[in-house]
C-alpha cells in the first residue's frame, strides 16, 4: 500500500497533500461566494413605501382608536380631505399628546410616510410637531356606516407599512412591528381585496377603539377578521371584533 | 500540548488556515453587502441595514455548516484531517459574524423604542406567541445559539480544556449541534416564511441534510467491529505482521474502549486509542521521533509508557500485549495512565 502523507499541524504540510488542500481551500472559497451570492439576489422585494418628504399640514384631529388628521389644508403631497395617521418619531404613538385635543384643528409638522392610499406623518417632537390652531372652527366630519364585513388580510403596523423600514411587513418583520405597536403606533390592516375603494383600513375594536393588545399574537398572518367598517372623512375604521379572528392556512 | 497557556500559538499553517477562511467570509460579505444590491431590481431598495444583517447571519450559518462537515469529512477521508487541526479558530471567527448579526437586527428591528425596552428584553417580549409555529418568535433559536457559540469560543482556548477536564468539556462542546439545530429552526420559522425565491430554503434544506447526512454516514462506516465478550481474558488481535511500521491497529474492547496496537520497527505496544487533549484517534496517527503522534493537534506519546516526552504532561493509560507465535493477544484491562510497559518483539521467542 501506498504510503499516504501524514499531516502533523506544527510541521510543514507534506507535498503529497499540498494540492488536495489547496484544491479544498479553493473549493470553501467559491462556495461562500457561490451561497452569498444566490442568497443576496434572491431577496424577496420589500414592495412599495417610502419617506414623502416633510410634511406641514392643518386639519381636523381625531384621538379614537388612534390619533389621525382629517387634512382641511393641505401640501402637494397631501391634499386636503385626505385622511393622515400619526406617530412619533421611533417606534411610538402621540396618543398622549393628541389626549384633549379630539375634534380640535391641529397643525401637524414632521416627515410624512407613504405607501398607496396609506399616508402618515412622524411628528416631530413637542409643539412644533402638533399644536392645536387656536380659535379655528373644526369643520363636521362625514360619519357613515357601511355595515358588517368579513375580511382577509394582514395586521400590520402603519408606520413600517408605509415603509419606515424596508421590508416593513412580513413574519421576519414581526416582532419589529410589535414593538411599533406595544408603542402606540396605530395598527391597520391590509386587505387582500378593496373595500370601498380602499386596501387599507385603521384598525379599532367593536366600540370603535384602541385594540392594540389582542391583536399582538395575530400580527403579520393572513388572517379573517369581521366588523363593521365605517367611513370617517375619507378614512375608513374597521371596527373589528378580535373574537371573530381566524388565522388562515 | 503546552504548560504554558499563551492566547493562540501560531504557525505557518494556521496562519494560511485563518487566510482562507477570512477570505471566504470577506468574499461572501462583500458579494452580498457591496455587489448584489446593484443587481435587485426592486422599486426600492432593502434597508442596507437589514441588508448586512441578513449577509452576516447568513454567512455565520454557512460558517457553521462548514465547520461541522469537517468533524465527519475527515473520519471518512484522513486527507480532510488538515481542516480540524486549526477549526478552533474557525469557530471563533464564527461566533464574530453571528454576534455582528444580532447586533445589526437588535439594533434595528429592536432599536428605537419609547418608553425604551432594552434590546433584548425587546427579544424577549416583542413576540410572545410561543403556543404558534407561524409567527413563532424564532429569534430565541437565535438567541441561543448565539449564546452557545460565544460560551463556546470563550472556552475554546486549552486552558478550559484542562480546566473543565476533557469529558466535561467534549459534552459542553456538543452544544454545537443543538445550536446548529436551533439557527435551522431560526432560518425556517423566520426568514424562510416571506421569501417568494426558493432558494433560500433550497440552501437551507442542503446544508442541513450534508450536515446530519454526514454524521450518519461516518457513524454507518465507525461502527465498531464485533467485540470480544469477555472482559479479562486475553484477546486475539491478528497477526504482528499485518501492522504497518509506525502505525496502529484500532481494537475496540468490550466496555467500548478502543486501544491502538502500535508497532514501532519489530516492537509493538498499546496504548489508549484516545487522546488526552481532545480524545484524538491516536490510532489514526504515526509514531514519528518514536512517539506516537495525535492526527488531529499533534499532540505526542511515548509508545511505551503513554506520556508525553517533557516537558508536557499529557498521559494515556497502556496496555498488555502478548506475543504467541506470530499473533498477538491483548490485555483488555487498561493500567493506569503512564505507566511504562516493555514492548513485545517479533522474533524474541
Ligand atoms: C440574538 C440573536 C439573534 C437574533 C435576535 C436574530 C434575529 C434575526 C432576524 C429578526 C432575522 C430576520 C431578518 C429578516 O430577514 O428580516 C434573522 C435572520 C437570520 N438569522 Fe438571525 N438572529 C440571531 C442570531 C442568529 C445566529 C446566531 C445565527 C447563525 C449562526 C443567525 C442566522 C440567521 C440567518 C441565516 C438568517 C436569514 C438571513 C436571510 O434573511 O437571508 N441568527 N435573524
Ligand atoms: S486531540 Fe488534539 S492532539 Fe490529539
Amino acid at each position: 500500500m501506498a504510503e499516504k502523507p501524514f499531516f502533523v499541524g506544527y510541521l510543514s504540510v507534506p507535498p503529497g497533500l499540498r494540492a488536495f488542500l489547496a484544491v479544498s481551500a479553493l473549493c470553501l472559497v467559491a462556495l461562500f461566494a457561490f451561497v452569498g451570492w444566490t442568497v443576496a439576489t434572491t431577496q424577496a422585494d420589500p414592495m412599495p413605501g417610502g419617506f414623502s418628504g416633510r410634511q406641514t399640514l392643518t386639519g381636523v384631529l381625531s384621538v379614537d382608536p388612534y390619533p389621525w388628521v382629517h387634512v382641511t389644508t393641505g401640501s402637494d403631497a397631501i391634499p386636503a380631505g385626505r385622511p393622515v395617521l400619526l406617530s412619533a418619531p421611533g417606534k411610538s404613538g402621540v396618543a398622549p399628546r393628541a389626549a384633549g385635543l379630539d375634534g380640535q384643528v391641529v397643525e401637524i409638522s414632521g416627515g410624512g410616510l407613504r405607501r398607496g392610499d396609506l399616508d402618515l406623518v412622524q411628528v416631530r417632537g413637542g409643539a412644533r410637531g402638533l399644536s392645536p390652531v387656536e380659535g379655528a372652527s373644526a369643520p363636521a366630519l362625514r360619519h357613515q356606516d357601511l355595515g358588517r364585513w368579513r375580511l382577509t388580510g394582514e395586521i400590520c403596523d402603519g408606520k413600517c407599512y408605509a415603509g419606515a423600514m424596508s421590508p416593513g411587513t412580513g413574519l421576519a418583520h414581526r416582532a419589529c412591528a410589535n414593538l411599533c405597536l406595544i408603542g402606540g403606533v396605530p395598527p391597520v390592516f391590509v386587505s387582500t381585496k378593496p373595500v370601498d375603494g380602499e386596501a387599507f383600513l385603521l384598525l379599532a375594536n367593536a366600540d370603535g377603539l384602541a385594540v392594540t393588545e389582542q391583536l399582538l399574537d395575530h400580527v403579520a398572518l393572513r388572517v379573517e377578521l369581521e366588523g363593521r367598517i365605517e367611513r370617517r372623512g375619507n378614512l375608513l375604521v374597521f371596527r373589528a371584533a378580535p373574537e371573530t379572528l381566524r388565522v388562515l392556512p | 500540548m503546552s504548560v504554558k497557556y499563551v492566547p493562540v500559538q501560531w504557525n505557518t499553517n494556521k496562519w494560511i488556515y485563518d487566510a482562507v477562511v477570512i477570505l471566504a467570509a470577506g468574499l461572501f460579505l462583500w458579494l452580498f453587502i457591496a455587489v448584489a444590491p446593484g443587481f435587485l431590481d426592486h422599486e426600492r431598495p432593502i434597508t442596507p441595514l437589514m441588508n448586512r444583517a441578513r449577509a452576516f447571519g447568513m454567512c455565520a450559518f454557512l460558517m457553521l455548516t462548514a465547520i461541522l462537515c469537517i468533524g465527519p469529512l475527515a473520519r471518512l477521508d484522513p486527507r480532510f484531517l488538515p481542516l480540524l487541526y486549526n477549526r478552533r479558530h474557525f469557530g471563533v471567527l464564527t461566533s464574530l459574524v453571528a454576534l455582528a448579526h444580532a447586533g445589526l437586527i437588535l439594533d434595528w428591528y429592536y432599536g428605537f423604542t419609547a418608553p425604551r425596552i432594552a434590546k433584548l428584553e425587546g427579544v424577549l417580549i416583542a413576540n410572545q406567541s410561543y403556543a404558534q409555529l407561524l409567527g413563532f418568535p424564532f429569534e430565541l433559536f437565535g438567541l441561543f445559539a448565539l449564546t452557545v457559540l460565544l460560551i463556546l469560543a470563550a472556552t475554546s482556548h486549552d486552558f478550559w480544556l484542562k480546566f473543565l477536564t476533557p469529558p466535561v468539556w467534549k459534552r459542553l462542546h456538543f452544544l454545537i449541534y443543538a445550536a446548529y439545530a436551533a439557527v435551522v429552526a431560526h432560518i425556517a420559522l423566520g426568514a424562510l416564511q416571506d421569501q417568494t425565491h426558493p432558494a433560500l430554503a433550497a440552501l437551507t434544506l442542503v446544508a442541513a441534510t450534508l450536515v446530519a447526512g454526514l454524521h450518519g454516514w461516518a457513524a454507518i462506516r465507525e461502527r465498531a467491529p464485533a467485540r470480544a465478550g469477555q472482559t479479562t481474558d486475553l484477546m486475539p488481535i491478528g497477526p504482528a505482521d499485518t501492522i504497518a511500521d509506525g502505525r496502529a491497529r484500532v481494537i475496540a474492547l468490550a466496555s467500548g474502549e478502543r486501544v491502538a496496537v502500535f508497532r514501532d520497527k519489530d516492537a509493538f505496544s498499546a496504548i489508549s486509542n484516545a487522546c488526552a487533549h481532545q480524545n484524538g484517534p491516536l490510532g489514526e496517527g504515526r509514531i514519528i521521533d518514536g512517539c506516537v503522534t495525535c492526527p488531529w493537534h499533534g499532540f505526542q506519546y511515548r509508545v511505551t509508557d503513554g506520556c508525553s516526552p517533557a516537558p508536557f504532561t499529557e498521559k494515556v493509560p497502556t496496555y498488555r500485549l502478548e506475543l504467541r507465535g506470530k499473533e498477538l493477544f491483548l490485555d483488555p484491562r487498561p493500567n493506569p495512565p503512564g505507566t511504562a510497559l516493555d514492548p513485545v518483539r517479533l522474533g524474541q521467542m
